[in-house]
């Protein structure tokens, strides 16, 4: 096999006339106009007196995705292939283009708010000093701004990976979208070992994976000369040909994304740093980056590896029933809500990963909307957990949270009912959700997948029943929670996510029908 | 049975477009007042009666507007959106009305209103009275979209949703332990039932892939006996759980601990008649199975009987009044049962139930308002004057239950005896019989709270200053008590009330064995009269006796060692029940408790095992990655080669 | 030479900084040898160019190099942070998050 490989050594590596590609900038002004205000941003952390930056840099984040989502609704129905054949503008790519831009302006929200914690924000104000340094206290009522500009090169970097139609673009997005989270984790302003330790968790093992991922890049290329996900379909499709490499490589990129995704046996990293990172972080890390990696993982798999989906199937199978069963019998017996949420998020990742096994339209229609609808879900429960506290910071013990609907029965509530969402309780986003998903499953003969599904999620909707009693049906102890008024920022946040979630369980069509039309639309091929 | 025609309704035009109407106004008054937080406490009650008032008029809108179509043109169905669309499987979010469901919703509206008045008053100095109208409202909400459904899914949506209110408004005062463990039994007794319905749902769906009503009254001609009798039978099930039918009769007189007004409107008037507001509904697949009817009548009968007697023997005056309940939708029950035949009469029952109870209710209400919330009768006696109003009302209910010609209950219980006898053969003997010996009991149990309420010696303490209720009250009272009186003449002479639902429940039939309705009734007032006679006896003519005197006749021998001892209705129903529960409880605890706790340990342990591989070594973290990669790529390239 | 032997060198490389990365405590250890399996990728892309006869290959290798070294200053900020607070750059002591 190798020495097959050895035959070709001797051509020779032409330059051959360079050509300036094509770009058709208004097909990526959305994703244009996110990294634009992301430079923006820098320039006014640069600029900026330092007392007008909390409040200008949210306001310019909120607009600049604004205006973004404003390119994708003037784009809708695009199907194009630009800069080189390097990004595709496309139905799905659109779609969660549109859906990453909307949670983007939600975190915002959670990132701006300052009444909560008495000291001002969830974030730091200098990472790099010691506590008791002079500088924090100086620095008390202030917080990072940096971690605007980052958290939109984050959203930027997340809207290209989930468009890249090449695999080096998808590399360079990934780094775009990892390398600011990496930093973001690290900035809690309380707990600050815990979150220095999930920055640099995060890190190593984010490094780590996406060598894999490069990697597996790498054995792409040496299997078919060419790194665009088009190229790989086509050459995949010969008969023939040794497949050695492209196996490699589709395991090793595989793992870089299972990993971003959360997937069982890659997920080690996602309780530490959704617990460690402070929690408006945590709740886009758990909207944003998932819907962005599942978006890269199913074009991947749907437009270079369709030829051999009979040879994948069966892992993706290996991997949901891993990550669906794990993710939700470890979430069991966890005390801190945050970790619990993490636990519950990889659990997800497995239900939509059923629906990528599809391998069917509606398998990319499914998990995209399943995606947006949990999403929504995840941000108001963060933003519910922002708001419950104990004397130093949130009351991220379970225990804590005992009793909380005598204190405030309408938090509580708002809680409880987030939570029979992610439990898939019908009249709520997510019974929609899992009911399209496991529908798409059946419809591509993965039924044994649907049964291991609903099995997990009545695993699942125990723990999340759980904290329901817990909240509702015991007593509150004596050193409860402190229930804080936060600001009208977070309360937004928590109202967009029990709206959207409410909506999407009683009068899903017209988000179905969008995903579905992207989905129609499909992967640019 | 002649086969099922393929169900068509019509598409909602005009005034009918805006049905959705109906739901939206108490929906739109339990959201304000349950989500607007202190703020509406001021003006929120007002709020909350106002909504069910407004459903009511616009309902009499829809209802002339319905009157001025002709008989075939009455059933309107419209799809408000589609839930959820999926793979050729859909759930349409709609509503048919038609005039059952115009019955229903004005029944709702109209005696719902009237209690929601009658509630201002008798809350009024409860400092959470705001929270108790949203959840009223919610109830009527809830209620409605029962009613107005026309996919058994959505009809659901409304079951659970009147469960769900039913169960906060009978913890309503959670503080007292026993309004909270009445409120856990509804929950738990109302889930049993919601079980059948929920697998009856489920049956549909498998039989006939979809879940409306248009399309599962169209199948079920063609899906065999088999599917109709299991849809018949869970559906009972459903119906026995939210109407307290045999055998789950026992969390209807607990859930009296909540408000009064709670025990009218819901545990009376309306939601507890959402069992024979199913059956009647599912109509066309009761007519499909014969043995699925027997059944009903059988629940019907003995839940009649059990309601009857141990209504005999309570002393607080709410749970007697709940027992009565039990054992007149027994006779609804009863009626539903006997299929074309019956399904009207049911219903006019239902109505004539619906007024002369919660008129009740509202009345015993009034009672206790003025007695310091006394719920024994043995401390009242001597009220006639000093609540004169409320005596008056009572009366009336009391008249209309027991069927003194020519009010309601004479009319709609008699044509149900009647028509269970005109059954024929020696079921329908039989059944004749246990109605006939039902309204006896019925007679004197009832002549027995009003004796002991308000005709004999007083028994309270000299500290009470009996009271009428405020006119706030008293008004809402009076209009009921009206409709007690005449409601079940109106509906029953004519056949008015038959031909109206002709659309819904088909066309009415006699049954094969006509007798003289007069002879029927007269045997039946003779034995109500019986029953009077016992109760005037007891109760009114000497004062009530410490020891079990001599008896007079046989029946109200039975009935006084009821009362005396309760060892009857222990060793007969309570204990058999209570063997019967600590049968099924041994059960649950060794057998499914046991399997789901065994369960949840193994998982637990799991977990605990599982979790321990998350050790916070970032180093171990990556052998998970790298032990991933190898699982994945070993897969990957073992498949090729397969 | 036979090319093919540069992948398999480029094979042991990215051994050796997996190894390093399961093996080593010092975070900033750790986090060369990540390094060092991005260049062993680097390698094998540079081989598969020269294989392919594209440049494709040679390009990825610079792009890799600009990402290796953004990640470097994240990582380097990362690393310098905690060990200011807790004096200590071994990657073991940091497991207060567990379970």
């Amino acid at each position: 096999m190798i020495s097959h490989l050895a035959s070709a050594s001797s051509t020779a590596v032409a330059a051959g006339d360079i050509k300036l590609p094509s770009i058709s900038y208004s097909a990526l002004s959305p994703i244009l106009v996110v990294f634009g205000v992301a430079c923006l941003g820098v320039l006014l952390e640069g600029f900026l007196p330092s007392r007008l930056r909390p409040q200008v840099q949210p306001v310019v984040a909120v607009l600049g995705f604004a205006a973004a989502l404003g390119c994708v609704v003037s784009l809708a129905g695009t199907h194009e292939l630009t800069a080189a054949n390097a990004v595709a503008i496309d139905g799905p790519a659109l779609f969660i283009e549109g859906t990453l831009v909307l949670f983007g302006m939600v975190s915002v929200l959670m990132f701006a708010e300052r009444k909560a914690d008495p000291d001002g924000g969830a974030l730091v104000a200098d990472a790099a000093s010691l506590p008791g340094q002079g500088t924090h206290r100086l620095a008390a009522r202030n917080s990072q701004t940096e971690a605007y500009p980052l958290m939109v090169f984050a959203v930027a970097g997340m809207m290209l990976f989930a468009a890249a139609d090449n695999l080096l673009v998808m590399f360079v997005a990934l780094e775009i979208l990892s390398l600011p989270l990496y930093l973001l984790s690290g900035l809690a302003r309380r707990r600050r070992l815990l979150s220095q330790e999930a920055a640099l968790k995060y890190f190593l093992l984010g490094a780590f994976s996406s060598a894999f991922f490069l990697y597996g890049i790498a054995m792409l290329y040496g299997y078919s000369g060419t790194v665009s996900l088009q190229g790989i379909a086509v050459s995949s499709g010969l008969l023939g040909k040794t497949d050695f490499f492209l196996y490699l490589g589709l395991g090793l990129l595989g793992i870089g994304l299972l990993f971003k995704i959360g997937a069982v046996p890659f997920h080690a990293w996602t309780p530490d740093v959704y617990q460690g990172a402070p929690t408006p972080v945590t709740a886009f890390m758990s909207a944003a980056t998932k819907i962005a990696a599942f978006g890269a993982l199913l074009r991947v798999l749907y437009v270079s590896f369709a030829p051999t989906q009979w040879d994948w199937r069966p892992v993706v199978w290996l991997f949901a029933i891993l990550t669906m069963v794990v993710g939700a019998i470890v979430a069991i017996t966890q005390r801190d809500v945050k970790r619990l949420l993490a636990y519950s998020t990889i659990a997800h990742s497995g239900f939509i990963l059923v629906g990528v096994a599809a391998a069917t339209q509606n398998g990319i229609s499914s998990s995209i909307f399943y995606l947006l609808a949990y999403g929504f879900t995840s941000l108001g429960a963060f933003a519910v957990v922002m708001l419950v506290r104990s004397g130093d910071g949130e009351a991220n013990d379970l225990g804590q949270w005992q009793g909380l609907a005598r204190r405030s029965p309408l938090l509580a509530g708002t809680f409880a009912f987030l939570l029979f969402a992610l439990a898939g309780i019908p009249l709520t986003s997510g019974f929609t959700g899992k009911f399209v998903v496991f529908s798409a499953a059946i419809g591509g003969n993965a039924t044994f997948l649907v049964v291991v599904a609903l099995v997990t999620s009545a695993i699942a909707a125990f723990f999340y029943v759980k904290i329901v009693v817990l909240m509702f049906f015991q007593e509150p102890r004596a050193e409860g929670p402190v229930v804080v008024r936060g600001s009208v920022l977070t309360y937004a946040a928590v109202g967009v996510g029990i709206a959207v979630t409410l909506m999407l369980g009683i009068y899903p069509q017209p988000v179905l029908d969008l995903a579905r039309e992207a989905a129609q639309f499909g992967f640019v091929s | 049975m002649p086969p099922a025609a393929p169900v068509q309704y019509l598409p909602a035009t005009g005034v009918f477009s805006a049905t959705w109407l109906l739901v939206l106004f108490p929906l739109i008054g339990a959201a304000v007042l349950l989500l607007g937080g202190r703020y509406t406490n001021k003006w929120g009650p007002y709020l909350g009666v106002l909504t069910p008032c407004l459903s009511f008029v616009f309902a009499l809108f829809l209802w002339m507007a319905m009157i001025g179509r002709s008989g075939d043109s009455r059933e309107i169905s419209s799809t408000l959106w589609t839930w959820i669309p999926v793979n050729g499987f859909h759930v349409d979010v709609g509503y048919l009305i038609d005039p059952l469901s115009m019955t229903f919703v004005l029944l709702i509206t109209g005696v719902g209103g009237l209690i929601h008045i009658y509630s201002l008053g008798y809350m009024a100095h409860d400092e959470r009275i705001r929270l108790f109208f949203g959840y009223m409202n919610l109830f009527v909400a809830s209620m409605l979209i029962l009613v107005l459904a026309n996919d058994y899914l959505v009809l659901y949506v409304g079951w659970e949703g009147v469960g769900l209110a039913s169960y906060l408004l009978i913890s309503f005062w959670y503080f007292k332990p026993e309004a909270a463990t009445a409120g856990k039994k509804a929950f738990v007794m109302n889930r049993v039932g919601d079980v059948g319905l929920s697998l009856a749902i489920m049956t549909m769906f498998w039989a006939f892939g979809q879940t409306n009503f248009a399309a599962v009254f169209g199948g079920i001609g063609g899906a065999g006996s088999g599917v109709a009798l299991a849809l018949t039978l869970l559906l009972l099930l459903g119906a026995c759980g939210k109407s307290g039918q045999f055998p789950l009769q026992a969390w209807l007189p607990d859930a009296m601990t909540g408000p009064t007004p709670v025990s009218a409107l819901i545990h009376a008037a309306t939601m507890v008649t959402a069992g024979v507001y199913l059956i009647a509904r599912s109509a066309t697949i009761y007519n499909a199975s014969q043995d699925g009817r027997t059944a009903v009548l059988l629940v019907g009968a003995i839940t009649l009987m059990i309601g009857a007697i141990i209504g005999c023997a309570y002393d607080d005056i709410k749970k007697v009044l709940a027992y009565s309940t039990v054992s007149q939708i027994g006779y609804m029950v009863l009626a539903t049962g006997l299929g074309t035949a019956g399904y009207a009469l049911g219903i006019a029952h239902l109505l004539s139930h619906g007024f002369f109870k919660s008129t009740m209710f509202l009345s015993a209400g009034s009672v206790m308002e003025g007695m310091e919330d006394t719920t024994d009768m043995r401390r009242f006696g001597a009220l006639t004057k000093a609540m004169s109003v409320t005596h008056i009302t009572f009366l009336c209910g009391y008249l209309a239950i027991i069927g003194i010609p020519p009010f309601s209950g004479f009319w709609t219980k008699d044509a149900i005896i009647e028509a269970a006898w005109d059954k024929g053969g020696t079921s329908g003997t039989l059944l004749a019989i246990t109605g006939i010996v039902g309204a006896g009991f019925t007679a004197f149990y009832m002549t027995r709270l009003m004796s002991m309420t308000f005709w004999s010696k007083s028994r309270w303490r000299e500290t009470f200053r009996p009271h009428d209720a405020p006119k706030v009250m008293l008004v809402p009272m009076g209009i009921l008590a009206a409709g007690a009186l005449c409601v079940g003449g109106i509906l029953v002479i004519g056949r008015l009330l038959q031909n109206w639902l002709v659309p819904s429940v088909g066309e009415y039939t006699e049954g094969v064995r006509a007798v003289n309705p007069w002879l029927m009734s007269t045997i039946t007032l003779i034995v109500v009269l019986f029953g009077v006679a016992g109760g005037v006896q007891g109760f009114v003519r000497r004062p009530v006796p410490t020891t079990a005197p001599v008896p007079v006749s046989p029946l109200v021998m039975a009935a006084r060692h009821d009362l005396y001892d309760n060892a009857f209705n222990e060793a007969v129903l309570m204990r058999p029940g209570q063997w019967a529960t600590r049968v099924l409880v041994f059960f649950d605890n060794r057998g499914v408790d046991g399997l789901v706790n065994g369960l949840a340990a193994f998982i637990g342990g799991t977990s605990g095992a599982l979790r321990k591989l998350q050790t916070g070594f970032v180093r171990s973290y990556a052998v998970g990655i790298l032990g991933g990669a190898v699982v994945a790529l070993g897969a990957l390239l073992l498949l090729r080669a397969a | 030479m036979n090319p093919a032997n540069y992948l398999l060198l480029s094979g042991v490389l990215f051994t050796i900084g997996t190894v390093g990365v399961l093996l080593r405590r010092n975070a900033i250890v750790v986090f060369m040898s990540v390094e060092l399996m991005l260049n062993a990728v680097n390698l094998s892309l540079v081989t598969f160019s020269r294989l392919k006869g594209t440049l494709d290959g040679q390009v990825i290798a610079f792009f890799v190099m600009v990402v290796a070294a953004a990640e470097v200053v994240v990582g380097l900020a990362i690393i310098v942070t905690i060990f200011r607070t807790r004096r200590s750059a071994s990657v073991d002591d940091a497991n207060l998050l567990k379970y």
